[in-house]
Protein backbone atom coordinates (compact mmCIF):
# COMPACT_ATOMS: atom_id res chain seq x y z
CA UNK A 1 0.00 0.00 0.00
CA UNK A 2 1.41 3.53 -1.04
CA UNK A 3 1.85 6.15 1.25
CA UNK A 4 -0.61 7.59 -0.60
CA UNK A 5 -3.37 5.77 -0.10
CA UNK A 6 -2.91 5.17 3.45
CA UNK A 7 -2.62 9.20 3.91
CA UNK A 8 -6.84 9.10 1.74
CA UNK A 9 -8.21 6.50 4.53
CA UNK A 10 -7.09 8.51 6.97
CA UNK A 11 -8.24 12.23 4.84
CA UNK A 12 -11.76 10.26 4.75
CA UNK A 13 -12.18 8.87 8.30
CA UNK A 14 -11.09 12.21 9.21
CA UNK A 15 -14.11 13.93 6.86
CA UNK A 16 -16.22 11.60 8.52
CA UNK A 17 -15.54 12.35 11.83
CA UNK A 18 -15.16 15.75 11.81
CA UNK A 19 -19.54 15.54 10.28
CA UNK A 20 -20.10 13.08 12.63
CA UNK A 21 -19.26 13.85 16.09
CA UNK A 22 -20.91 17.12 15.80
CA UNK A 23 -23.89 15.03 14.44
CA UNK A 24 -23.76 12.66 17.60
CA UNK A 25 -23.43 15.68 19.96
CA UNK A 26 -26.45 17.33 19.40
CA UNK A 27 -25.63 20.20 16.40
CA UNK A 28 -28.73 19.37 14.12
CA UNK A 29 -31.05 18.47 17.52
CA UNK A 30 -32.37 15.25 18.38
CA UNK A 31 -32.07 12.59 15.83
CA UNK A 32 -34.39 11.24 14.62
CA UNK A 33 -35.71 14.70 14.87
CA UNK A 34 -39.20 15.21 16.46
CA UNK A 35 -39.97 18.49 16.59
CA UNK A 36 -39.67 21.53 14.45
CA UNK A 37 -37.28 25.01 15.33
CA UNK A 38 -39.36 27.64 16.66
CA UNK A 39 -38.39 29.86 13.11
CA UNK A 40 -39.51 26.99 11.26
CA UNK A 41 -43.08 26.49 12.82
CA UNK A 42 -43.62 30.66 12.41
CA UNK A 43 -42.68 30.63 8.62
CA UNK A 44 -45.46 27.78 8.48
CA UNK A 45 -47.75 29.32 10.48
CA UNK A 46 -47.17 33.28 8.81
CA UNK A 47 -46.48 32.45 5.59
CA UNK A 48 -50.39 31.95 4.52
CA UNK A 49 -52.25 33.63 7.40
CA UNK A 50 -54.96 35.92 6.09
CA UNK A 51 -55.77 37.19 9.96
CA UNK A 52 -52.06 39.02 9.62
CA UNK A 53 -51.46 40.56 6.69
CA UNK A 54 -49.05 42.32 7.58
CA UNK A 55 -46.25 39.40 8.07
CA UNK A 56 -48.00 36.86 5.37
CA UNK A 57 -46.45 36.25 1.98
CA UNK A 58 -49.92 35.28 0.39
CA UNK A 59 -48.66 31.95 -1.20
CA UNK A 60 -49.78 28.38 0.73
CA UNK A 61 -46.59 26.95 -0.36
CA UNK A 62 -44.21 27.64 1.99
CA UNK A 63 -41.25 26.89 -0.02
CA UNK A 64 -42.11 29.14 -3.15
CA UNK A 65 -42.88 31.91 -0.36
CA UNK A 66 -39.13 31.77 1.37
CA UNK A 67 -37.73 31.17 -1.95
CA UNK A 68 -39.57 34.34 -3.22
CA UNK A 69 -41.16 36.06 -0.78
CA UNK A 70 -39.21 36.25 2.98
CA UNK A 71 -35.60 35.28 1.17
CA UNK A 72 -36.54 37.14 -2.25
CA UNK A 73 -33.30 38.99 -2.25
CA UNK A 74 -31.22 35.55 -1.75
CA UNK A 75 -32.86 34.46 -4.63
CA UNK A 76 -32.41 37.46 -6.86
CA UNK A 77 -28.40 37.13 -6.11
CA UNK A 78 -28.87 33.19 -6.74
CA UNK A 79 -30.35 34.24 -10.12
CA UNK A 80 -27.37 36.20 -10.58
CA UNK A 81 -24.97 33.48 -9.99
CA UNK A 82 -26.91 31.56 -12.23
CA UNK A 83 -26.51 34.31 -15.11
CA UNK A 84 -23.10 34.23 -14.65
CA UNK A 85 -21.92 30.61 -14.66
CA UNK A 86 -23.72 30.53 -18.22
CA UNK A 87 -22.62 33.49 -19.71
CA UNK A 88 -19.00 31.96 -18.10
CA UNK A 89 -19.78 28.83 -20.41
CA UNK A 90 -20.98 31.02 -23.09
CA UNK A 91 -17.47 32.90 -23.37
CA UNK A 92 -15.59 29.89 -23.70
CA UNK A 93 -16.94 29.49 -26.72
CA UNK A 94 -17.77 33.02 -27.67
CA UNK A 95 -15.96 32.67 -31.04
CA UNK A 96 -18.46 30.49 -32.72
CA UNK A 97 -21.31 31.74 -31.02
CA UNK A 98 -24.28 32.08 -33.39
CA UNK A 99 -22.32 30.68 -36.54
CA UNK A 100 -24.10 27.60 -38.54
CA UNK A 101 -22.85 24.06 -38.09
CA UNK A 102 -20.77 23.04 -40.57
CA UNK A 103 -21.90 19.67 -40.80
CA UNK A 104 -25.30 19.40 -42.67
CA UNK A 105 -27.52 16.21 -40.72
CA UNK A 106 -30.82 15.49 -41.38
CA UNK A 107 -31.65 14.05 -37.52
CA UNK A 108 -33.29 10.68 -37.28
CA UNK A 109 -35.89 8.42 -38.98
CA UNK A 110 -39.40 9.93 -39.55
CA UNK A 111 -40.82 7.57 -37.01
CA UNK A 112 -38.85 9.11 -34.25
CA UNK A 113 -39.12 12.43 -35.17
CA UNK A 114 -43.07 12.08 -35.02
CA UNK A 115 -42.91 10.54 -31.92
CA UNK A 116 -40.70 13.18 -30.62
CA UNK A 117 -43.22 15.97 -31.88
CA UNK A 118 -46.01 14.88 -29.38
CA UNK A 119 -43.39 13.82 -26.49
CA UNK A 120 -42.13 17.84 -27.02
CA UNK A 121 -45.54 19.23 -26.46
CA UNK A 122 -46.25 17.56 -23.23
CA UNK A 123 -42.98 17.92 -22.17
CA UNK A 124 -43.68 22.04 -22.52
CA UNK A 125 -46.86 21.77 -20.88
CA UNK A 126 -45.62 19.74 -17.90
CA UNK A 127 -42.90 22.28 -17.34
CA UNK A 128 -44.90 25.11 -18.28
CA UNK A 129 -47.89 23.67 -15.22
CA UNK A 130 -44.62 23.13 -13.21
CA UNK A 131 -44.25 27.29 -13.41
CA UNK A 132 -47.71 28.16 -12.98
CA UNK A 133 -48.44 26.31 -9.92
CA UNK A 134 -45.68 27.36 -8.19
CA UNK A 135 -47.38 29.40 -5.99
CA UNK A 136 -49.55 26.38 -4.83
CA UNK A 137 -48.11 22.90 -5.12
CA UNK A 138 -44.08 22.26 -5.11
CA UNK A 139 -42.30 23.77 -8.04
CA UNK A 140 -41.77 26.89 -9.43
CA UNK A 141 -39.43 28.95 -11.75
CA UNK A 142 -36.73 27.27 -11.88
CA UNK A 143 -37.91 23.81 -11.64
CA UNK A 144 -40.41 24.10 -14.38
CA UNK A 145 -37.87 25.81 -16.05
CA UNK A 146 -35.25 22.91 -15.59
CA UNK A 147 -38.20 20.75 -17.16
CA UNK A 148 -38.92 22.62 -20.07
CA UNK A 149 -35.31 22.87 -20.97
CA UNK A 150 -35.11 18.82 -21.92
CA UNK A 151 -37.77 19.97 -24.63
CA UNK A 152 -34.57 21.83 -27.11
CA UNK A 153 -32.34 19.41 -25.65
CA UNK A 154 -34.38 16.61 -27.22
CA UNK A 155 -35.40 18.73 -30.18
CA UNK A 156 -31.36 19.50 -31.08
CA UNK A 157 -30.47 15.69 -30.92
CA UNK A 158 -33.93 14.25 -32.70
CA UNK A 159 -34.00 16.98 -35.62
CA UNK A 160 -30.69 18.26 -35.99
CA UNK A 161 -28.74 20.98 -35.73
CA UNK A 162 -29.82 21.72 -40.06
CA UNK A 163 -33.41 22.17 -38.23
CA UNK A 164 -32.25 25.16 -35.71
CA UNK A 165 -29.94 26.72 -38.17
CA UNK A 166 -32.34 27.14 -41.03
CA UNK A 167 -35.31 27.49 -38.44
CA UNK A 168 -36.31 31.70 -37.39
CA UNK A 169 -35.06 31.13 -33.96
CA UNK A 170 -31.28 31.87 -33.41
CA UNK A 171 -28.87 32.11 -30.79
CA UNK A 172 -29.59 35.95 -30.57
CA UNK A 173 -33.25 35.45 -30.09
CA UNK A 174 -32.57 33.21 -27.12
CA UNK A 175 -30.41 35.78 -25.35
CA UNK A 176 -33.14 38.29 -25.40
CA UNK A 177 -35.70 36.64 -23.82
CA UNK A 178 -33.42 35.59 -21.59
CA UNK A 179 -32.19 39.27 -20.87
CA UNK A 180 -35.90 40.21 -20.79
CA UNK A 181 -37.14 37.55 -18.28
CA UNK A 182 -33.85 38.53 -16.33
CA UNK A 183 -35.08 42.10 -16.64
CA UNK A 184 -38.07 41.14 -15.50
CA UNK A 185 -37.39 39.60 -12.16
CA UNK A 186 -35.60 42.50 -11.37
CA UNK A 187 -38.26 45.29 -12.39
CA UNK A 188 -41.59 43.35 -11.53
CA UNK A 189 -40.74 43.79 -7.88
CA UNK A 190 -39.91 47.10 -7.85
CA UNK A 191 -43.80 48.30 -9.33
CA UNK A 192 -44.97 47.97 -5.47
CA UNK A 193 -42.80 49.98 -4.07
CA UNK A 194 -44.85 53.46 -4.77
CA UNK A 195 -48.05 50.95 -3.71
CA UNK A 196 -48.79 48.87 -0.72
CA UNK A 197 -45.61 45.95 -0.11
CA UNK A 198 -42.43 45.93 -0.31
CA UNK A 199 -39.43 44.90 -2.70
CA UNK A 200 -39.99 41.11 -2.80
CA UNK A 201 -42.70 41.21 -0.42
CA UNK A 202 -46.33 40.30 -0.38
CA UNK A 203 -46.57 42.03 3.01
CA UNK A 204 -49.03 45.27 3.62
CA UNK A 205 -47.36 48.51 4.64
CA UNK A 206 -49.55 49.14 8.12
CA UNK A 207 -49.34 52.79 7.59
CA UNK A 208 -53.09 53.94 7.01
CA UNK A 209 -52.18 56.27 3.93
CA UNK A 210 -51.56 53.21 2.21
CA UNK A 211 -54.82 51.16 3.28
CA UNK A 212 -57.11 53.26 0.43
CA UNK A 213 -58.09 51.31 -2.85
CA UNK A 214 -55.92 53.04 -5.13
CA UNK A 215 -52.52 51.50 -3.70
CA UNK A 216 -52.89 48.39 -5.73
CA UNK A 217 -50.75 45.11 -4.50
CA UNK A 218 -50.46 42.16 -6.85
CA UNK A 219 -53.59 40.32 -6.66
CA UNK A 220 -53.55 37.28 -3.60
CA UNK A 221 -56.21 35.47 -5.27
CA UNK A 222 -57.84 35.45 -8.40
CA UNK A 223 -61.42 34.37 -8.26
CA UNK A 224 -60.46 32.34 -5.22
CA UNK A 225 -57.42 30.42 -6.53
CA UNK A 226 -54.49 31.79 -4.35
CA UNK A 227 -52.21 33.50 -6.69
CA UNK A 228 -49.54 34.39 -3.90
CA UNK A 229 -49.35 38.21 -5.33
CA UNK A 230 -45.55 38.34 -6.39
CA UNK A 231 -44.64 34.97 -6.38
CA UNK A 232 -46.06 34.22 -9.65
CA UNK A 233 -44.70 36.73 -11.27
CA UNK A 234 -41.21 35.94 -10.29
CA UNK A 235 -42.10 32.26 -11.35
CA UNK A 236 -43.25 32.98 -15.19
CA UNK A 237 -40.48 35.31 -15.50
CA UNK A 238 -37.67 32.70 -13.79
CA UNK A 239 -39.40 30.12 -15.66
CA UNK A 240 -37.91 31.62 -19.14
CA UNK A 241 -35.00 32.42 -17.44
CA UNK A 242 -34.09 29.36 -16.74
CA UNK A 243 -35.12 27.65 -19.92
CA UNK A 244 -33.54 29.83 -22.01
CA UNK A 245 -30.44 29.57 -20.37
CA UNK A 246 -29.86 26.02 -20.18
CA UNK A 247 -31.37 25.89 -24.44
CA UNK A 248 -28.54 28.33 -24.52
CA UNK A 249 -25.37 26.41 -23.23
CA UNK A 250 -26.29 22.78 -24.72
CA UNK A 251 -27.47 24.74 -28.21
CA UNK A 252 -22.99 25.63 -27.43
CA UNK A 253 -21.99 22.25 -26.16
CA UNK A 254 -23.77 20.37 -29.14
CA UNK A 255 -22.07 21.86 -31.57
CA UNK A 256 -20.01 19.47 -33.79
CA UNK A 257 -16.53 18.77 -32.91
CA UNK A 258 -14.81 20.80 -35.94
CA UNK A 259 -16.35 23.84 -35.29
CA UNK A 260 -15.71 23.28 -31.63
CA UNK A 261 -12.28 23.57 -32.02
CA UNK A 262 -11.93 26.72 -33.93
CA UNK A 263 -12.42 28.28 -30.63
CA UNK A 264 -9.05 26.76 -30.01
CA UNK A 265 -7.10 27.83 -32.95
CA UNK A 266 -3.84 29.52 -32.78
CA UNK A 267 -3.47 28.61 -28.44
CA UNK A 268 -0.84 26.39 -29.31
CA UNK A 269 1.86 28.35 -27.93
CA UNK A 270 1.22 29.00 -24.22
CA UNK A 271 -1.57 27.17 -22.16
CA UNK B 1 -31.88 3.01 11.87
CA UNK B 2 -31.92 7.07 11.30
CA UNK B 3 -28.57 7.56 13.12
CA UNK B 4 -27.16 4.50 10.36
CA UNK B 5 -28.69 6.37 7.61
CA UNK B 6 -27.06 9.52 8.66
CA UNK B 7 -23.40 8.20 9.15
CA UNK B 8 -23.83 6.66 5.77
CA UNK B 9 -24.49 9.72 3.94
CA UNK B 10 -21.85 11.33 5.91
CA UNK B 11 -19.46 8.10 4.76
CA UNK B 12 -20.58 8.98 1.43
CA UNK B 13 -19.45 12.59 1.15
CA UNK B 14 -16.30 11.42 2.47
CA UNK B 15 -15.66 9.15 -0.73
CA UNK B 16 -17.20 11.59 -2.94
CA UNK B 17 -14.39 13.90 -1.82
CA UNK B 18 -11.83 11.54 -2.41
CA UNK B 19 -12.97 10.78 -6.03
CA UNK B 20 -12.84 14.68 -6.39
CA UNK B 21 -9.20 14.89 -4.44
CA UNK B 22 -7.70 11.58 -5.95
CA UNK B 23 -8.86 10.60 -8.95
CA UNK B 24 -6.43 12.29 -12.06
CA UNK B 25 -9.55 12.28 -14.30
CA UNK B 26 -11.71 15.19 -14.60
CA UNK B 27 -14.72 13.59 -15.41
CA UNK B 28 -14.44 11.09 -12.45
CA UNK B 29 -13.62 13.89 -11.16
CA UNK B 30 -17.13 15.66 -11.83
CA UNK B 31 -19.15 13.09 -11.15
CA UNK B 32 -17.74 12.88 -7.67
CA UNK B 33 -18.18 16.43 -7.17
CA UNK B 34 -22.02 15.63 -8.19
CA UNK B 35 -22.47 13.08 -5.75
CA UNK B 36 -20.92 15.29 -2.85
CA UNK B 37 -23.70 17.90 -3.82
CA UNK B 38 -26.32 15.75 -3.85
CA UNK B 39 -25.51 13.80 -0.72
CA UNK B 40 -24.79 17.54 1.14
CA UNK B 41 -28.24 18.72 -0.04
CA UNK B 42 -29.86 15.44 1.24
CA UNK B 43 -27.57 16.01 4.25
CA UNK B 44 -29.49 19.52 4.89
CA UNK B 45 -32.67 17.98 3.75
CA UNK B 46 -32.34 15.58 6.70
CA UNK B 47 -31.33 18.34 8.98
CA UNK B 48 -35.23 19.75 8.74
CA UNK B 49 -37.16 16.31 8.53
CA UNK B 50 -39.64 15.43 11.16
CA UNK B 51 -40.70 12.01 12.26
CA UNK B 52 -43.69 10.51 11.19
CA UNK B 53 -46.29 9.92 13.78
CA UNK B 54 -48.92 7.33 13.88
CA UNK B 55 -51.18 10.10 14.65
CA UNK B 56 -50.66 12.15 11.48
CA UNK B 57 -53.06 10.40 9.24
CA UNK B 58 -53.43 13.81 7.21
CA UNK B 59 -50.54 15.40 4.90
CA UNK B 60 -48.93 18.27 5.85
CA UNK B 61 -51.35 20.56 3.29
CA UNK B 62 -53.88 22.92 3.98
CA UNK B 63 -57.45 21.58 2.79
CA UNK B 64 -59.07 25.10 2.71
CA UNK B 65 -58.06 28.38 1.13
CA UNK B 66 -59.78 30.38 3.54
CA UNK B 67 -58.24 28.23 6.36
CA UNK B 68 -59.11 28.92 10.15
CA UNK B 69 -56.60 29.57 12.63
CA UNK B 70 -56.94 26.37 14.33
CA UNK B 71 -56.40 24.39 11.04
CA UNK B 72 -53.22 26.42 10.16
CA UNK B 73 -51.76 25.67 14.03
CA UNK B 74 -52.47 21.50 12.73
CA UNK B 75 -50.68 22.59 9.30
CA UNK B 76 -47.88 23.96 11.43
CA UNK B 77 -48.23 20.56 13.75
CA UNK B 78 -47.69 18.09 10.21
CA UNK B 79 -45.45 20.05 8.14
CA UNK B 80 -41.78 19.37 8.54
CA UNK B 81 -39.01 21.90 7.93
CA UNK B 82 -39.59 24.01 4.88
CA UNK B 83 -36.30 26.43 5.20
CA UNK B 84 -33.53 23.65 4.64
CA UNK B 85 -35.86 22.67 1.13
CA UNK B 86 -36.10 26.20 0.29
CA UNK B 87 -31.88 26.11 0.31
CA UNK B 88 -31.92 23.16 -1.23
CA UNK B 89 -33.52 24.29 -4.23
CA UNK B 90 -31.06 27.38 -4.34
CA UNK B 91 -28.16 24.92 -4.04
CA UNK B 92 -29.31 22.59 -6.49
CA UNK B 93 -30.34 25.28 -9.00
CA UNK B 94 -26.30 26.93 -8.70
CA UNK B 95 -25.31 23.38 -8.81
CA UNK B 96 -26.28 22.89 -12.44
CA UNK B 97 -25.53 26.11 -13.34
CA UNK B 98 -22.13 25.57 -12.04
CA UNK B 99 -21.83 22.36 -13.63
CA UNK B 100 -22.99 23.43 -16.72
CA UNK B 101 -19.92 25.36 -16.68
CA UNK B 102 -17.71 22.93 -15.68
CA UNK B 103 -18.43 20.54 -18.22
CA UNK B 104 -17.70 23.17 -20.84
CA UNK B 105 -14.57 23.67 -19.28
CA UNK B 106 -13.88 20.02 -19.62
CA UNK B 107 -14.91 19.69 -23.19
CA UNK B 108 -12.79 22.68 -23.65
CA UNK B 109 -9.70 20.85 -21.89
CA UNK B 110 -10.55 17.67 -23.99
CA UNK B 111 -10.11 19.49 -27.26
CA UNK B 112 -7.51 21.61 -26.53
CA UNK B 113 -5.17 18.35 -25.22
CA UNK B 114 -7.00 15.61 -26.23
CA UNK B 115 -7.02 13.84 -22.37
CA UNK B 116 -9.10 14.57 -19.63
CA UNK B 117 -6.14 13.13 -17.47
CA UNK B 118 -5.02 15.53 -14.86
CA UNK B 119 -1.57 14.11 -14.82
CA UNK B 120 -0.94 13.83 -18.64
CA UNK B 121 -2.04 17.53 -19.02
CA UNK B 122 0.47 19.03 -16.52
CA UNK B 123 2.84 16.33 -18.16
CA UNK B 124 1.92 17.91 -21.27
CA UNK B 125 2.47 21.49 -20.03
CA UNK B 126 5.68 20.84 -19.00
CA UNK B 127 7.33 19.60 -21.49
CA UNK B 128 5.46 22.68 -23.26
CA UNK B 129 7.28 25.08 -20.52
CA UNK B 130 10.37 23.24 -21.28
CA UNK B 131 10.55 23.28 -24.59
CA UNK B 132 9.84 26.99 -25.23
CA UNK B 133 12.70 27.82 -22.47
CA UNK B 134 15.18 25.75 -24.21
Amino acid sequence: MKVRNIFFVLLMIFVVLVISIPTLLGAFGTIPPEHLRSIAKQYLFLSYNPYNKSLWSASPEVVAAIVWDYRGLDTLYETMVFYTAIIGALMLYSEILGSKDVIGGKGLSFIVKRGTAIVLLAILAVGISTVLHGMITPGGGFQGGAIMAVAPIVALIVFSRTFLDKSKLTYAHFISIRSLALLGVILAPLIPLISNAFIFQNQAKSLPIFQSPIFFTYPSTIIDVPMGGLIAILNIFEGIAVFSAFALAFMILLYSEELSRKPLEGEDIGY
Amino acid sequence: MFLVATISLYINIAVSMYGVIAKPNLVKKFIALTIVQDSINLMVIMMGYKLWREVLIQPPILLNWNPTPEALREFVNKAVDPLPQALVLTAIVIGLAVNIFLVSAILHLYRHFNTVNMDEISKIKREMIVGETA
